[in-house]
């Protein structure tokens, strides 16, 4: 049984994490309609970003991931001016085309740039556990989460209370009537995109101590974003967060009981079960 | 024999035979093999033209298929099945995966499809790199479909007939009734249902047809460079590798699978020298390109472009034209 509280608590610190990036690519569905194919190349670009901090000017990740996410956010709002703007109105088969092929370009620069090099970053914090009765932690993993936490309950609260997140919610509720009520469309709809890719970035420095990096680090992480938001409903914010703490645990249990190999697995057959019985997500309300 | 009269019929004829004959100007094996892989890529784009031209739907997951026509044809030699019939076996056993694919995928629409194209595909991936039978992450040797010295040359030889049957399939679904309702279900799902089209049914033919195809070569591929392993043979690299050949060239057209594999492919090969392990930049780039500057990708933008200058004054009253690769 401590097994199994343990493989949860371990799931949990995972998922939160998850949460971070499901909710990033949520925030671009809801608003734009746009599935970010290169959601887990922006992850990749982050995590890039936080160790480069910390190669060259000797930042902890736990700290680097903060200038990383502004990196990100800038280099997010860019892209969508330049590449996602011009394909707002076109159909979904071009905008999943162009966000791959962004994905392709982040990825193979990344090759070009830094080599296949597996990298790692080595800090203190990585070896030390902590310890609450009979369960143990990684003293790093409890840091990453308890920081994956506070941007997760921020981000609720900003797209619930704040001006510019009800001009979100509007856009996504109706994109046709909102700009008629005065919100601007193009920088709501960029500020949303940076700020998913923001938090795939962050997301990104938060894994870095834990992962070997590559360029190809990022792949698997587009496609378990999207399990965690169909999970959730597609375009809801706070399912994504509950599908990312339900993929942690999944992974974990599945892990423990079946074998790690098989965690991904089913993850995507998770993934097809939601999307043909549930297509609205196991937590999600029925959407147009 | 009307179809003796066309010079179209005639001009095709005449560069399958070139296309055939290549192999007897070129004696440099490595050539060959870039050869092989362009037409045989080509051959993968018309299948998957059907689909995502014809139909309109953007599978990112055709690699399922190539997969299992690669492992199809692996599997049965081993239990002993001749090696011509595992190569039909192989396609068979794809084409009833389709099936399945199909009826849980095609009830979904737009990104949802796409994902879960590409979810099936990775299942696929994972499944074979876990299981034992399929040799896990350290993969299986091929049979040789061809040996000896002629070994490239009829591999290349193959591929020349795949993509030709390929292209008649392509042929029919640009001029059939089958192939007329599926450019409607690409216009448009609900008016298309709405007008009688059982849309599902439709779909799921074109996909079946376009799983049998990329299946026969993805065996001739496997065979071909005579080892596999799931990171090799199910990326989603290879399907998006088939899906921006396809778009390049004109999704929805006739040769535009084929202009898009001569050019992609061998802009490919140049970069390759170049860059290294950086060769998909290219891909990215081009795919970047295409969707801003040449959505109807080469042949699309040159048709519409032709179709404009010679057709408009034959027609006083110029009714809106059905299909064309307008989104």
């Amino acid at each position: 049984m401590v097994r199994f509280f343990q493989a949860c608590a371990d799931g949990l610190l995972t998922g939160a994490l998850y949460a971070l990036i499901g909710m990033g690519l949520a925030l671009i569905f809801g608003v734009m309609r746009i599935v970010n194919f290169a959601h887990g190349a922006f992850l990749m670009v982050g995590m890039y970003a936080t160790y480069v901090l910390f190669d060259y000017f000797k930042l902890n990740p736990y700290i680097g991931f903060l200038p990383a996410g502004l990196v990100l956010f800038i280099f997010g709002y860019v892209v969508y001016l330049l590449l996602i703007r011009p394909v707002r109105d076109r159909s979904h088969f071009m905008q999943i085309l162009m966000t791959t092929g962004i994905g392709l370009i982040l990825t193979d620069s990344a090759q070009l740039i830094f080599k296949a090099d597996y990298r790692q970053t080595n800090i203190d914090l990585i070896n030390r556990s902590v310890h609450i009765g009979p369960f143990g932690a990684n003293a790093a993993e409890v840091l990453s989460f308890a920081i994956a936490v506070a941007f997760v309950v921020g981000l609720h609260f900003f797209v619930t209370r704040s001006l510019t997140g009800q001009a979100l919610r509007a856009i996504s509720q109706s994109p046709e009537v909102a700009p008629l009520m005065g919100i601007n469309l193009t920088r709501i709809q960029g500020f949303s995109f940076a700020l998913g890719i923001a938090l795939a970035g962050v997301a990104g420095g938060l894994l870095l101590p834990r992962l070997y990096l590559f360029p190809g680090v990022g792949e698997d992480y587009t496609t378990k974003a999207f399990v965690m938001v169909v999970l959730g409903g597609m375009g809801s914010i706070e399912g994504a967060a509950l599908g990312g703490l339900v993929l942690g645990l999944s992974e974990s249990l599945t892990s423990l009981y079946v074998g790690n190999q098989w965690a991904l697995i089913v993850d995507f057959v998770l993934f097809l079960l939601v999307l043909s019985f549930k297509p609205s997500g196991i937590f999600g309300r029925q959407r147009a | 024999m009307s179809i003796l009269k066309s010079w179209k019929f005639w001009i095709g004829l005449i560069v399958v035979l070139l296309w055939a004959r290549m192999p007897w100007f070129i004696r440099n094996n490595y050539q060959l093999q870039v050869l092989f892989r362009i037409t045989l890529f080509a051959a993968l784009g018309l299948a998957w033209n059907l689909v995502g031209g014809y139909a309109g739907q953007l599978s990112l997951g055709h690699v399922a298929f190539f997969g299992v026509g690669a492992y199809g044809l692996a599997l049965f030699t081993e239990i002993g099945i001749p090696i011509w019939i595992s190569v039909f076996l192989a396609a068979v056993v794809a084409t009833i995966f389709a099936a399945v694919i199909g009826a849980i995928a095609f009830r979904l629409r737009g990104p949802y499809f796409t994902l879960s194209t590409i979810a099936f595909a990775e299942v696929l991936r994972l499944t074979a790199t876990n299981l034992n039978v399929t040799g896990g992450a350290i993969g299986l040797t091929m049979p040789s479909l061809f040996v000896g010295r002629t070994f490239w040359r009829s591999f290349y030889l193959a591929s020349v007939a795949l993509t030709v049957v390929a292209f008649l399939a392509n042929y029919w679904a640009s001029r059939s009734r089958f192939g007329y309702y599926l450019m409607a279900i690409r216009e448009d799902e609900d008016t298309a249902s709405a007008v009688g089209i059982n849309t599902a049914l439709c779909k799921l033919q074109a996909l079946l047809m376009s799983a049998f195809l990329t299946a026969l070569a993805g065996a001739l591929y496997g065979s071909a460079f005579q080892f596999i392993v799931p990171d090799s043979i199910l990326t989603l690299e290879i399907s998006v590798q088939i899906a921006i050949i396809t778009m390049l060239g004109g999704a929805g057209t006739l040769l535009g699978p084929i202009v898009g594999a001569v050019l992609l492919l061998t802009a490919s090969e140049a970069f390759k020298n170049q860059f290294r392990e950086s060769h998909l930049l290219i891909y990215g780039i081009l795919i970047v390109v295409v969707v801003l500057f040449l959505p109807e990708g080469i042949v699309g933008g040159l048709q519409h472009r032709f179709r404009r200058r010679i057709r408009p004054p034959a027609d006083a009253n110029p009714k809106p034209a059905l299909g064309g690769a307008a989104q």
